[in-house]
């Protein structure tokens, strides 16, 4: 009765994991179980995340299950490596005890121990957390919809910096495809992450506004500065090491004291703007004197709505394609170098998407 | 005077420096394949050379970008340009500038000068014929006062040509 005792294996993996788990076949077991770190429920702390496909054939469970990691967020090429092989081994291991539910504990022991980001912030190239001087460490925040993680000083310089464009041009009735997206759905759609392109929302960083608390992203810039000032004005060393630690504090009530303190001292992933207002001025003087700036340059024709519209061009897609759907994510020197000649449309599309020139009256 | 001009430019901020010097230190220790950096004492101009790729149209030629940083990068693109002489190219006009979406509209912060080279480097792969673009005297014309690329409104359409 060895079948039923491995449909019964299944029904224990549907009841662990519920909507997690989508079962493709009973008999003989295929399953997707989407796996997530044991620290998930505390979404703020959440880095990686991925789906595996176990699939046994009728021998199981003498012939172990073939498994892949079939998408993942956050993780590196190493790391994805890393949970293959581990899954692999532990599938070995196991050989002919029903393992279905400990392959997935696996994978979300594993998921656990890999769950910190990786490597740089992908706007100022510096390491998002530094293993040294972790007192040093800026805060980051990830966005939720495709984990990629920045420094929240880098991201939100970013953000506003799309804001001051999208109102300018809006001025300037020069709208680009960019502000035209953003105005339809102004309330609702705050930019594109500059790594995969993917829209975020305000829900995707809603969890770094919950955690700091003081200032809003979604308060207007000049509030935001009023804000800022004082205490923010500068970046206060002393303030922002009790803001890490009352967050830790109240991370490891809610987690069962499951967070170690010293990976999440640097973890903090609060929006507490540590931008001098001068700086985020003199983005405003520029952005509005952008047109006055450039032009000068162009004395051939002194207003831009009369520059010369273009030909054809050659169009390149997003800069990282997220690795949804396949295994492999891209290396770190990849993600870097966005925007690499995979993404050469031209040649393989048949109907070439077109820059034509016109002249505006 | 040249399509290279750009003597309004505006020093580069803070962030845009210690950028820039990240990617210094990341190219000398990293360069991407067929370029080349050409040390200068001017952080904010660089000048790359680039060798076409083996079994392409521009295999054993080289020619020169000029990379200008503007000082806000990377919020804003980078102002990229061949240096004369440019290569013959669909997408490349006599006065060097270059039609690639990424340099324009679809720039992100994300990207660096090294992955710019590489898309370049990629477009210039990839192209079958050496030609210049249809309306290329028209476009240099346009442009004969030093204009930027980056003030030319790259208009995208889906028509076909
Ligand atoms: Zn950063
Ligand atoms: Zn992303």
């Amino acid at each position: 009765m060895a079948d039923e005792e491995v449909i019964m294996e299944v029904q224990a993996v549907r009841a662990v994991y519920g909507d997690d788990c989508t079962v493709l076949n009973t008999y003989p077991p295929h399953l997707h179980v989407h796996i997530k770190p044991r620290t998930a429920n505390v979404s703020s702390q959440q880095f990686v995340e991925a789906a595996i496909e176990i699939r046994a054939n009728p021998q199981y469970p003498s012939d172990p299950p073939d498994i892949n990691v079939i998408w993942s967020k956050g993780l590196d090429e190493e790391r994805l490596k890393h949970l293959s092989a581990s899954l692999h081994d532990k599938a070995c291991e196991l050989t002919s005890c029903l393992m279905l539910v400990a392959l997935c504990e696996e994978a979300v022991e594993r998921l656990s121990v890999m769950n910190h980001p990786h490597g740089n912030c992908p706007l100022c190239l510096y390491p998002l957390v530094t293993q040294v001087e972790q007192n040093e460490s800026l805060p980051f925040m990830k966005l939720m919809s495709c984990f990629h993680c920045f420094h929240s000083e880098c991201i939100i310089r970013w953000w506003k910096w799309l804001q001051l464009q999208n109102d300018s041009n809006g001025e300037n009735s020069t709208g680009t495809v960019q502000s035209s997206a953003s105005k339809t759905n102004q309330h609702d759609i705050m930019g594109n992450c500059p790594v995969c392109r993917k829209v975020f929302h305000d829900k995707d960083i809603e969890h770094a506004i919950k955690l700091a608390g003081s200032c809003s992203m979604q308060k207007d810039l000049a509030e935001e500065e009023a804000c800022e000032s004082a205490s923010l004005l500068q970046w206060d060393l002393e303030t922002s090491r009790q803001q890490k630690f009352e967050t830790i504090l109240q991370l490891q009530k809610e987690s069962g004291g499951l967070i170690e303190a010293r990976k999440d001292g640097v973890l903090f992933s609060g929006i507490v703007l540590p931008e001098l207002v001068t700086d985020s001025r003199t983005i405003e003087q520029q952005g509005k004197d952008q047109a006055a700036v450039e032009d000068p340059e162009s004395s051939g024709s002194s207003n831009r709505a009369h520059k010369t519209k273009q030909h054809q061009r050659f169009r390149q897609g997003p800069t990282e394609r997220e690795p949804h759907g396949s295994s492999g994510g891209p290396p770190p020197s990849q993600r870097r170098n966005a925007g690499t000649g995979k993404y050469y449309r031209k040649t393989s599309r048949p109907r070439t998407q077109q820059w034509i020139k016109k002249e505006k009256p | 005077m040249t399509s290279s001009s750009a003597p309004s430019r505006k020093a580069l901020s803070k962030i845009a420096q210690n950028r820039l010097q990240k990617e210094l230190v990341e190219w000398q220790v990293n360069p991407p394949v067929g370029f080349k950096h050409k040390v200068t004492d001017n952080i904010q101009r660089w000048v790359i050379e680039v060798n076409g790729a083996p079994g392409t149209l521009y295999a054993n030629e080289t020619y020169q970008l000029q990379v200008d940083f503007p000082e806000h990068y990377p919020m804003e693109a980078p102002q990229v340009i061949f240096l004369p002489p440019a290569p013959l190219h669909p997408h490349i006009y006599s006065n060097g500038h270059i039609c690639l979406d990424i340099l324009y509209d679809s720039w992100s912060p994300a990207m660096t000068v090294s992955s710019i080279c590489i898309s370049i480097l990629s477009m210039l792969s990839s192209s079958t014929t050496k030609q210049r673009p249809a309306d290329n005297d028209r476009y240099v014309k346009n442009c004969k006062n030093g204009r930027s690329p980056k003030e030319t409104r790259w208009w995208f359409h889906d028509d076909k040509v």
